[in-house]
């Protein structure tokens, strides 16, 4: 090698541009800790609902700690929709939006460890996420944001600056990284409808459908952000989106037992 | 002082978007306008290549290096770094081993910390800083004082990195992207990379001699037609299709003394490619 060429460390990708295209490589990735309960708790839904809809969702959740490793992610809510409207009145961009509504759900989360501490209930940070074995070793019941970290670096929306990726999202990629399955959904409806209940008395419920399939009958509005269908598709370890009606009591337990209630999302 | 809304079971505060879907397509683009507010629409990203210039070692980066400090008084400028080789191998032994897809992009990063700090070790008594991932607001202290930040690239995607698309293994948001975003969100309008070729060409013209330079481009005809190597990430691109604000990017030749300094004055060295209609 001469001097100034470049020093390469030799390995199947030292060639490589790395933008792509690389199916034929032999990857079969490794489940971290498929045996995790993904949880998340919504924000408009359960949080903003306050005492009522929340303490008996604990109960639920306390009663199957024993049974389960429960990790719980938080939604933010209409603090966080407060602050979408003022961020997005003054025309900021996606990215601040992003790391602005990101400190809803951590408040979110911080409230549950301290309703949840007498039961081991800990707040954790992004950053602890290589923590867990020791949480759920130790019978903790971890609680972190449904927000991804993405903040700064959310990518700007089409049509729009609401960030794409929000507390759902981060419940999806948190259950595909660990290798989990299924992630649960705790709302207070009853899962997917054809059109939003709240709005809609006659709206439809869909106990059963696939990623693709709800992706092409384009509806107007979706129990889950649109981005995570899109992810579910081409999901490796977490096939199935389960949405449930925290507010009607033994749902919880039910989903966690593997019941099929509420509704099911599955990559197709 | 804002009202509190009862009655449906929730507690809501009164804003345009209470009570809302955010999924609702129609309330969603109830936030959109043709203007956005940009933070520092004055300030320039510098990223420096990994493979083509840090891997090359002295006699690629004292050159460069002493070109970016004597453009420091001349310009507000953001560097960014990229991992190089290292970044390959890590990626190389991850997928062997099966680490899943979150967890190679939360390994790489360091491999490109590695190289800004041998960047800030060579620049910090021209006034260097490595900043913090997102310690955004002290950069006006840092520019105003004639620094010269240097950031991390690879965006915090990290054991959180979506699903690659389908037949696609790596990670998809990495240092390119991480420092584009990095500039869009902070309303900056140009990036310059710096690599070790004159910009883009046809194919690679480390293989094929017969690629063919190109001076200027557009995004509109890159996302029409891309090349199937290209000198950045392909994600750049798709995130730049919906940006408002970095109308240029340009890509310059590290290895010719000289080009930066050219591109940052404004002259169309190397390849520069351009957003021709700002979206709305």
């Amino acid at each position: 090698m001469s001097e100034g060429e470049r020093r390469v460390i030799s390995s199947a990708l030292s060639q490589s541009a790395m933008t792509g295209g690389n199916e034929s490589f032999d990857y079969s990735p490794v489940a971290m800790m498929p045996d995790v309960k993904v949880i998340k708790i919504g924000g408009q839904s359960i949080m903003d609902r306050g005492r009522e809809a929340l303490f008996p969702i604990l109960d639920e959740l306390v009663a199957v700690r024993q049974q389960y490793k429960l990790l719980l992610n938080c939604g933010g809510g209409t603090r966080a929709r407060h602050v979408y409207a003022i961020a997005s009145d003054l025309e900021f961009p996606t990215g601040l939006l992003a790391a602005l509504g990101g400190y809803v759900p951590r408040q979110n989360a911080r409230m549950i460890q301290m309703l949840l501490a007498k039961h081991g209930g800990l707040f954790m940070m992004h950053d602890d996420f290589e923590k867990l074995p020791l949480y759920f070793a130790l019978g903790c019941i971890p609680i972190m944001t449904g927000m991804p970290p993405f903040g700064y670096w959310e990518k700007p929306t089409e049509n729009g600056r609401i960030p794409q990726h929000r507390t759902d999202a981060g419940v999806f990629l948190s259950a595909e990284v660990l290798g989990c399955k299924r992630a649960l959904f705790i709302k207070d409806e009853e899962g997917l409808f054809e059109d939003d209940p709240k709005k809609n008395k006659n709206a439809r419920h869909i106990p059963r459908i696939g990623a693709k399939e709800l992706l092409k009958m384009d509806l107007p509005d979706l129990v889950l952000e649109r981005i995570v269908i899109e992810y579910l598709a081409r999901a490796r370890f977490c096939t199935e989106l389960q949405i449930v009606n925290g507010l009607t009591r033994g749902n919880i337990t039910r989903a966690l037992a593997g019941e099929d209630v509420g509704t099911i999302i599955y990559k197709d | 002082m804002s009202k509190l809304v009862t009655g449906d079971g929730r507690t809501h505060i009164a804003s345009a978007l209470m009570r809302e879907s955010l999924v609702d397509k129609k309330v969603v683009a109830r936030t959109q306008s043709d203007r956005e507010f940009e933070i520092m629409p004055d300030v320039a990203l510098v990223s420096v290549g990994g493979q083509s210039i840090f891997d090359r070692g002295k006699s690629a980066l004292l050159p460069l290096v002493a070109e970016l400090a004597s453009l420091r008084s001349k310009h507000k400028l953001v560097i960014g770094v990229g991992g190089g080789t290292r970044v390959r191998h890590t990626v190389s032994v991850a997928l062997d081993l099966g680490i899943p897809t979150g967890g190679i992009a939360q390994l790489v990063g360091a491999m490109e910390e590695c190289n800004a700090v041998f960047l800030n070790a060579l620049l910090a008594k021209q006034g260097s800083i490595v900043m913090q991932r997102e310690h955004f607001w002290e950069l006006p202290l840092y520019l105003d004082n004639g620094m010269l930040p240097i950031v991390i690239s690879v965006p915090p995607y990290h054991f959180w990195e979506p699903p690659p698309p389908e037949g696609d293994v790596l990670p998809t948001h990495g240092s390119d992207f991480g420092l584009f975003m990095l500039a869009e969100v902070l309303g900056m309008r140009r990036m310059v990379f710096v690599k070790d070729e004159d910009g883009l060409y046809t194919a690679d013209p480390k293989k094929d001699p017969n690629a063919k330079h190109i001076p200027h481009t557009t995004l509109e005809a890159l996302l029409e037609k891309m090349p199937d190597e290209m000198i950045i990430d392909k994600q750049l691109f798709g995130a730049w299709r919906t940006a408002r604000h970095v109308r240029e990017v340009q890509i310059v030749n590290g290895l010719k003394p000289g080009q930066l300094t050219r591109a940052l004055a404004g002259e169309r060295v190397g390849t520069v490619i351009e957003k021709e209609t700002r979206s709305s």
